[in-house]
C-alpha cells in the first residue's frame, strides 16, 4: 500500500479504523473501515470506477466530495453509489459500473 | 414540518460561525450540511493562515476548524449531517434530503452559507481517470491519508494551486510542473516561492494541450499560449505524469438563493453569480442572509467573520437584540474583515496586475513569472538587511494582509506598523537573539535567519522546513537557490523543533559565505 501516507510532516501518523476486507470486481482487497470506498481503491492502485453508457469512456475520482458523480460504482448491488463519500465496510462488494449496471467480467 | 428560529445551510467556516453567534443569544438554530463531517474545507487546510491575531493568523486551518467545532458544540448548536438542502422556497420553507427521504422545515430566518464549488477547464482527455480537482487532491491526502498520485502536474497558479502543490510535495508526491495560462502567477508570491525553491518549474502563459492515456492518465502535453490564449506552434512540452490536478478557481454555489427569489448579479470580482447583499449579509429577500464564499469568493478567514456578522444580523432580525447592540457587536468584526480586504490581492484588485508595492518598490517580475525572486532583485525590499551576526531576512515582497512576524519577535527586530499589509522592515539597531520565532510564525515561509560570520569562512542560514524525513545534524547535501537549483554544498548544523513552532522545523545549514543570501532550501545527498 505505497499510496498510503505513513507519516505526514504536519498531520503525523493518521489514525485508521480497523482493517477490513472487501471485494472489487470479485478480487479481495484490504482497506480501512469508514474511509471512502474511493480512497481504499486509490490506495490499492485502482483508478477506473466506471465506463460511460454511450461511448464506453473510463471515469474515476474527480471532485472527491460527492459533487460530480464521476466516481459512482455498483456497491452491494446498488448502482450509482458515490464512492468518494460512501464509507467502506467489511465484506462490501464493489463493482465497476458500465452504464448503469455492473461491468460484465470477462473470464 | 419542523420549525426553527434560524436555519443555516452549510456547516463550513461561515455557517458554523453564524450558528455560534445566533446560539449564544438563545436562538433555536439548526445547521444542515451535506457532508459526513462538519467544518467544510477547513480540515483540509494544513497550512498556517495569514492575517493578524484577530484573524487567527499563523494557526493551521484544521486547528481553527477544531476550535470552531468546539465552540459550536459548547453553544449547543445542532448540526445535522448527511443532509442536503435541496430547496428554499417562499416563506422560508426548506426541503432537505436526509438519507433517502426528503424532510420539510421552516425557518423564521435563513442563512445560506453553502460555499463554493471548483471550476473546471476542458481539454483533450480531461475526463480520464487521473484528472482531478485540486480540492480532490487535498481531500485524498489531508483527510484520507492517500496520495493523489505519484507524478503530478498542477494547472492553476492561484493560492489554491500553489498551496495544494506544496501540500502534494509534503505528502511525498512529485510535482513535475505548475502551469497557468495567465502570464502572471495569480496567488501570493510567498506561496509560489516556497514551491519554486524545492525545484518545481513554473510555466506561465502555458496550458494543457492533451491528457494522454487510454484508461488513465499516463502523460500530459502543454504548450505556450499567446495573449489571445491560442497555442503557439513549436512550444509543446511533454511530462510523464499519472495525475493532473486542476486549480482553476471557485464559483459561488448560489443556486438556493436564486431559487429563493433573491436578486442576483454576475460579478467577476466575486467569482461568478452571487446574491446582491449588503455588508451585513442581508439579501433582497427579507430574513434570508448569506455569508462566506456563496456571496463572493474569498478566504476562510473572511468567511468566518462574515458568518459572525450574519449570525448577529439574523439575531437582530429575529428580535433577540436591538439594533444598537447588534451595531456594536458587528463593528469589531467589520474592522477585522476590512483588514483582510486590503493589499494587492484584495477582492477589488482581482485580475489587476500591480507593478509596485504601496511603498513604491517594484514587484519582482521573476516572482510573477517563475515563482521566485532573482538574486539581483532581492536587495531592494525593506526586509533585507546586511548585518553583523545572526539576523532575520524577510523575503516578503507583496502587500498582503499579514503581520504575525512583527508580534513574534521578542526583540523588536521586525516592524510592519499600523498597516497590516505593509512590507516587514528589518529594524536597524534591534538585536536578534536567533530564537527563530519569526521563521516559524511566517505563514508564507518567507523568513530566514542569516549569519554571515557564523564560523571560520562560512555562513549559516536557518530556514523553515516542513518535510519528512527531517534531516539530522551533520547531514550533508546541497543548498538550493530560490529557483530550486543547487548552488552549493551544505551541512546541517542544527535542527530545532518546538511546540511553539507548530510542526515547522527550523533547519540551520552551513553554507559558503557568498551563498548566505542565495541558499534557501536544503536537500540531503
Amino acid at each position: 500500500m505505497e499510496m498510503r501516507i505513513k507519516e505526514h510532516p504536519i498531520l503525523g501518523v493518521q489514525e485508521k479504523e480497523k482493517e477490513v476486507t472487501f471485494f472489487f470486481d470479485g478480487q479481495e482487497i484490504k482497506g480501512y473501515e469508514g474511509e471512502p470506498i474511493a480512497a481504499a481503491l486509490k490506495a490499492a492502485g485502482f483508478m477506473v470506477h466506471r465506463y460511460t453508457k454511450k461511448e464506453h469512456k473510463p471515469r474515476g475520482i474527480f471532485c472527491a466530495i460527492g459533487r460530480c458523480t464521476d466516481c459512482v460504482m455498483v456497491v452491494d448491488g446498488k448502482p450509482n453509489v458515490r464512492t468518494c463519500v460512501t464509507p467502506l465496510k467489511e465484506g462490501m462488494q464493489i463493482q465497476t459500473q458500465d452504464g448503469v449496471t455492473a461491468l460484465k467480467q470477462m473470464k | 414540518m419542523k420549525r426553527y428560529d434560524l436555519i443555516i445551510v452549510g456547516a463550513g467556516p461561515s455557517g458554523l460561525s453564524a450558528a455560534v453567534e445566533a446560539a449564544k443569544r438563545g436562538i433555536q438554530v439548526v445547521v444542515f450540511d451535506e457532508n459526513e463531517k462538519p467544518g467544510g474545507q477547513l480540515f483540509k487546510q494544513i497550512h498556517k493562515f495569514f492575517g493578524s491575531k484577530e484573524h487567527k493568523a499563523k494557526i493551521r486551518g484544521f486547528r481553527i476548524g477544531e476550535d470552531l467545532l468546539k465552540e459550536a458544540s459548547e453553544c449547543g448548536v445542532e448540526v445535522v449531517l448527511n443532509a442536503t438542502v435541496i430547496g428554499l422556497y417562499l416563506e422560508k420553507e426548506v426541503t432537505v434530503r436526509i438519507g433517502d427521504a426528503v424532510e420539510h422545515y421552516k425557518g423564521d430566518a435563513i442563512i445560506v452559507a453553502s460555499g463554493a464549488s471548483e471550476n473546471m477547464v476542458t481539454f483533450d482527455g480531461w475526463t480520464l481517470p487521473g484528472v482531478i480537482g485540486a480540492g480532490a487532491a487535498q481531500t485524498m491526502m489531508n483527510l484520507h491519508g492517500v496520495k493523489p498520485g505519484r507524478k503530478i502536474l498542477m494547472l492553476g497558479s492561484g493560492n489554491v494551486g500553489l498551496v495544494v502543490s506544496f501540500q502534494l510535495l509534503q505528502c511525498g508526491c512529485d510535482v513535475v510542473a505548475l502551469v497557468d495560462a495567465a502570464p502572471h502567477i495569480g496567488g501570493y508570491g510567498v506561496h509560489a516561492a516556497k514551491v519554486a525553491r524545492t525545484g518545481v518549474p513554473f510555466y506561465l502563459s502555458h496550458t494543457i494541450v492533451k491528457a494522454e492515456g487510454e484508461d488513465r492518465v499516463t502523460g500530459v502535453r502543454i504548450a505556450e499560449v499567446d495573449d489571445k490564449f491560442q497555442f503557439i506552434p513549436g512550444t509543446e512540452k511533454h511530462f510523464e505524469v499519472d495525475t493532473i490536478c486542476l486549480a482553476v478557481g471557485l464559483s459561488p454555489m448560489s443556486q438556493l438563493l436564486k431559487m429563493a427569489g433573491c436578486k442576483m448579479e454576475d460579478n467577476p470580482k466575486k467569482g461568478g453569480q452571487v446574491p446582491i447583499c449588503d455588508e451585513m449579509g442581508r439579501t433582497s429577500v427579507e430574513g434570508v442572509f448569506v455569508a462566506g464564499d456563496v456571496s463572493g469568493i474569498e478566504e476562510a478567514s473572511s468567511a468566518m467573520i462574515e458568518g459572525r456578522i450574519a449570525g448577529i444580523t439574523a439575531a437582530e432580525y429575529l428580535g433577540y437584540m436591538d439594533s444598537i447592540e447588534s451595531g456594536q457587536r458587528v463593528k469589531g468584526h467589520e474592522e477585522a474583515l476590512e483588514g483582510l480586504r486590503q493589499g494587492m490581492f484584495a477582492p477589488k484588485n482581482r485580475g489587476k496586475k500591480i507593478e509596485t508595492t504601496d511603498e513604491g518598490i517594484q514587484i519582482s517580475e521573476n516572482l510573477l513569472k517563475r515563482g521566485y525572486i532573482a538574486d539581483d532583485e532581492i536587495g531592494r525590499y525593506p526586509g533585507i538587511r546586511q548585518a553583523a551576526g545572526v539576523h532575520p531576512v524577510m523575503e516578503c515582497t507583496q502587500n498582503i494582509p499579514c503581520n504575525p512576524c512583527q508580534d513574534a519577535c521578542p526583540k523588536g527586530c521586525i516592524s510592519i506598523g499600523e498597516n497590516i499589509t505593509s512590507l516587514p522592515i528589518a529594524v536597524e539597531g534591534a538585536e536578534c537573539v536567533g530564537c527563530g520565532m519569526c521563521v516559524a510564525s511566517c505563514s508564507g515561509q518567507a523568513i530566514f535567519l542569516v549569519d554571515e560570520q557564523a564560523g571560520d569562512g562560512y555562513a549559516s542560514v536557518t530556514m523553515p522546513y516542513e518535510f519528512l524525513p527531517l534531516p539530522e545534524v551533520g547531514a550533508r547535501g546541497k543548498g538550493l537557490g530560490r529557483d530550486g537549483r543547487p548552488v552549493c554544498e551544505a551541512e546541517v548544523l542544527k535542527v530545532q523543533t518546538a511546540k511553539a513552532f507548530d510542526q515547522t522545523h527550523l533547519l540551520t545549514v552551513k553554507v559558503p559565505v557568498y551563498m548566505a543570501m542565495k541558499a534557501r532550501f536544503f536537500v540531503a545527498d
